[in-house]
């Protein structure tokens, strides 16, 4: 056990925190599976519209390796198949009918669990279609069952503006909780290692059995995968690392405990937009609709996950199948006069160009999706190595993956790293640089030609 | 603000594809944007940024300008007094500098900015706002008599073979201005070198602390030849000397540098590494001894930090983030290298009494390398298993 103290990075103190308070959802009339949130799964579906389903029914399956399966987080009927540009599946909507019939799988003891073979726990996780929710690093992408990891970080902490406090989520999940951690156990003959924010006081995580649990101290993006993964089991040319997010791991464990596939998804809905801010009881794929109901969003922009590394969804969207917050924030956009001019006591920013930044702190800030500027050459290069607590050197990164030297850029570090961890970058940038998006782009190419 | 908006729009749609000013769209979303922010909202992750921008930070390079503008503009017109033998009055030497330093500016801006014009409506890009300062910095670093069609041809060449031909901003090797000046130096050297050109009075001649220092026979003082020749530490320091019209004043650069750092828009690094270098190099030589000594030598070293165009140079050119080392250790590197390089050429190159702007260029050339060296040296350590750094915290 040890903790970690991150210096690089920042935190963005956005305005609309969820309060701690858990409300439970009815369970909604329409839940969507959306294919594109599966990285690396090439979808090939199991149904077809109007088939009825029961929780845990396959709706689509992988391709190369159809053992994985992503199931029906409701029972009821399947609604509708929609088809975007070349047929590529956008969406599966499920409509409930609210009886809840679950497919049956067998049950066992906690300690049952813990004389499960690898065999036997792979196949209930791969039929139940909770598979999905251990993914792998490099590149992001649901684990693949015939690769094993080196070793598997429990993701039990989350720096991201607004996130969700995984100490409360598990609150009074930790019997599921601990059967979850040893299902994982049995995944690895390496270690589990359960990385939680320092000075976490969560019974689930700070007792938690049989595994390597680390705290991690500071500024965003402490609590981010990749940096847990370079701290304590850095990432070479033909590792695999798995990973899982703290909440499916409770999930993983009352699948064993209860033989039911268990769609629950604590969320928080967050923002200075959200009408009401809470932590709801709902599950994964549930419209944003019913987690915003009676709030205004005139002019305001859903974001499934947080601002920095989320995906828009839409007022009409479906949460991720991965996230557990939802953000709401102004669209923003209004033009100013002669804005580089002005002194800017009120805007918010890393650098030192307003007066803003020689003013104390403010305690929140409410931003907008505006871009405060248009897009430009890279200049100013020594602003994303202090925001990135990586061994990484960000600008020449970028650059290896611009020219698309693939092998300069594996040397660089690209495999240790995802999207998300540029977050930060992309947001300081003067030239509005989508650095994280030039990474992503840098990965995809080396998925492709590796 | 509703009514500027409204006819920023009227006019846009005559930019717009398939329009007749299709072709001069850059030049339109430069205006655009210069008057109204641009307003566009992020279309993906991150949702959020922050207020800074391109724009703001190169108007707060051009506002660290500012000081050595106006010193400069001011010391122009007190050297034309003093040749002329004329009596001092302020606004009087600041309306002489002005009538000879505010037409080189025009004139760099104009040619300057019609070049990046061009290659931004050429290429289809954005223009970008670097050559705001590529324009002053390169009319900052003129003397003050240099015909004005050498200003255009100067910076013509700076734009296009500085910068466009390596494909823009953000892509150049060479600091633009200072390539600018090197065309200058070394087509037209008449007029930008010798004992002459440093005042703008027509025939008259005075040599600068450079050149005096470096025309000191041995076994003379040169702290003496200088005083002789009208030069102490202290009109060194604050500018009111002959030079090239923004460099005189180590003071003005000083404030520059002040508030660069504060805004934290230059890298203090390679400032300090410029500073350390040419104290390094100027130490050695003054503690060697010998027979074959130059009097130069015995210069103090804290002499050289206000002498010629070196302030200047540490401040505003070497920290050019595009053509100078983009590590931090390479910072240092070539930081370092600067200052001794400039002692170097100074000291002991006869050819050359100011030697910043070369050994700026050549350190601008060698800057990939020794980041090369770097990186190579990082990715090595990186590859070395790693040891667990755990800090035990309460």
């Amino acid at each position: 056990m040890a903790t970690f103290q991150i210096k690089q990075g920042r935190d963005i103190k956005l305005k609309g925190a969820a309060p701690k308070e858990i409300v439970t959802l009815s369970l909604p009339r329409q839940v969507a599976v959306v294919p594109s949130d599966f990285k690396g799964i090439k979808a090939s579906l199991c149904v077809k519209v109007n088939d009825a389903v029961k929780v845990g029914t396959p709706l689509f399956e992988d391709k190369h390796c159809p053992e994985i399966r992503i199931v029906s987080p409701v029972s009821g009927r399947v609604a509708a198949i929609d088809r975007g540009e070349k047929r590529f599946l956008e969406d599966i909507v499920v409509e409930s009918d609210g009886r809840d019939e679950a497919v049956a799988f067998r049950k066992f003891s906690a300690s049952e669990i813990s004389g499960l073979s690898k065999e036997d726990v792979e196949k209930t996780l791969l039929q139940s279609g909770l598979w999905p929710v251990l993914r792998q690093r490099p590149f992001s992408k649901v684990a693949h069952p015939h690769e094993p990891p080196k070793s598997i970080f429990v993701h039990a902490m989350n720096t991201e503006p607004l996130a969700p406090d995984v100490d409360f989520i598990l609150q009074g999940k930790e019997e599921q909780f601990q059967a979850g951690l040893n299902v994982l156990r049995r995944l690895t003959k390496g270690k589990v290692y359960l990385c939680a924010k320092h000075g976490s006081r969560s019974k689930a995580l700070t007792q938690a059995r049989d595994v390597e649990t680390h705290y991690f101290a500071g500024p965003h993006p402490a609590g981010n995968v990749s940096t847990h993964i370079h701290y304590l089991d850095p990432i070479h040319k033909g590792d695999h690392v798995w990973y899982v997010e703290a909440q499916d791991v409770a999930r993983a464990g009352s699948l064993f405990l209860e033989g039911v596939y268990s769609p629950e998804r604590v969320v928080a809905v967050t923002g200075e937009g959200a009408g009401r801010k809470f932590y709801a009881k709902t599950i994964v794929g549930a419209p944003v609709s019913l987690l915003l109901k009676g709030s205004g969003l005139e002019g305001m922009r859903c974001v499934s996950g947080s601002v920095l590394a989320g995906r828009e969804v839409g007022k009409d969207g479906y949460l991720s199948f991965y996230d557990s917050q939802l953000t709401v924030i102004p669209a923003g956009g209004k033009r100013t006069f002669l804005g580089w001019l002005s002194p800017g006591s009120d805007k918010y920013t890393f650098s030192r160009t307003f007066v803003s930044s020689f003013l104390p702190p403010r305690k929140e800030v409410s931003l907008t999706t505006d871009k405060h500027g248009s897009d430009r050459a890279i200049v100013l290069n020594h602003i994303y190595d202090p925001l990135v607590p990586l061994d990484i050197m960000v600008y020449f990164l970028l650059k290896a993956v611009i020219s698309e030297d693939i092998e300069e850029a594996e040397r660089l570090g690209i495999l240790e790293c995802d999207e998300e961890d540029f977050a930060l970058c992309s947001f300081a940038c003067p030239s509005k640089t989508d650095v994280g998006g030039i990474i992503r782009e840098g990965l995809e190419l080396i998925e492709r030609e590796g | 603000m509703k009514f500027i908006e409204e006819q920023l729009k009227k006019v846009g749609q005559l930019f717009e594809k398939g329009k007749p000013l299709e072709k001069f769209y850059p030049l339109y979303e430069a205006l655009d944007t210069f008057l109204l922010t641009p307003g566009k909202t992020a279309a993906k992750a991150p949702f959020v940024r922050d207020a800074v921008d391109m724009k703001r930070v190169m108007i707060f390079v051009v506002l660290a300008l500012i000081p050595a503008t106006l010193m400069g503009i001011y010391n122009t017109g007190y050297q034309i007094e003093v040749a002329k033998g004329l009596s001092h009055s302020f606004w009087g030497a600041v309306e002489a500098g002005a009538w000879k330093v505010v037409p080189i500016i025009l004139v760099s801006y104009a040619a300057g900015g019609f070049w990046e014009v061009l290659f931004a409506v050429t290429r289809k890009h954005e223009i970008n706002e670097g050559f705001l300062v590529t324009g002053i910095l390169f009319a900052l670093i003129l003397p003050p008599s240099i015909p004005l069609w050498q200003v255009a041809v100067g910076i013509s060449f700076g734009v296009v073979f500085g910068k466009e031909i390596f494909g823009g901003t953000g892509m150049n090797v060479f600091n633009p201005a200072l390539v600018a000046r090197a065309f200058v130096f070394f087509a037209y050297p008449a007029q930008i070198s010798g004992s002459t050109v440093w005042v703008a009075v027509d025939g008259f001649t005075r040599a600068t602390p450079l050149a005096v220092a470096a025309a000191t026979p041995k076994g003379h003082s040169v702290v003496q030849a200088l005083g002789d020749a009208g030069y102490n530490f202290q009109n060194m320091f604050f500018g009111f000397i002959p030079g090239s019209i923004g460099e005189t004043s180590a003071l003005a650069c000083l404030a520059g540098l002040a508030f660069l750092l504060v805004t934290g828009v230059a890298s203090w690094r390679i400032t300090v590494a410029c500073v350390l270098g040419l104290l390094t190099m100027s130490s050695v030589f003054y503690f060697l001894q010998g027979a074959e000594r130059l009097a130069f030598f015995a210069l103090p070293p804290y002499w050289h930090l206000v002498m010629g165009g070196f302030a200047f140079g540490a401040v505003f050119m070497a920290t050019d983030p595009v053509s100078s080392a983009a590590t931090n250790a390479g910072r240092w590197i070539y930081g370092f290298l600067i200052g001794v390089l400039t002692v170097l050429i100074r000291v002991v190159n006869p050819a050359y009494p100011e030697g910043v702007m070369l050994s700026i260029l050549f350190m601008n050339a060698f800057a990939p390398l020794i980041d090369y060296f770097v990186v190579e040296n990082h990715i090595k350590r990186r590859l070395q298993p790693k040891k667990l750094e755990v800090e035990a915290k309460k």
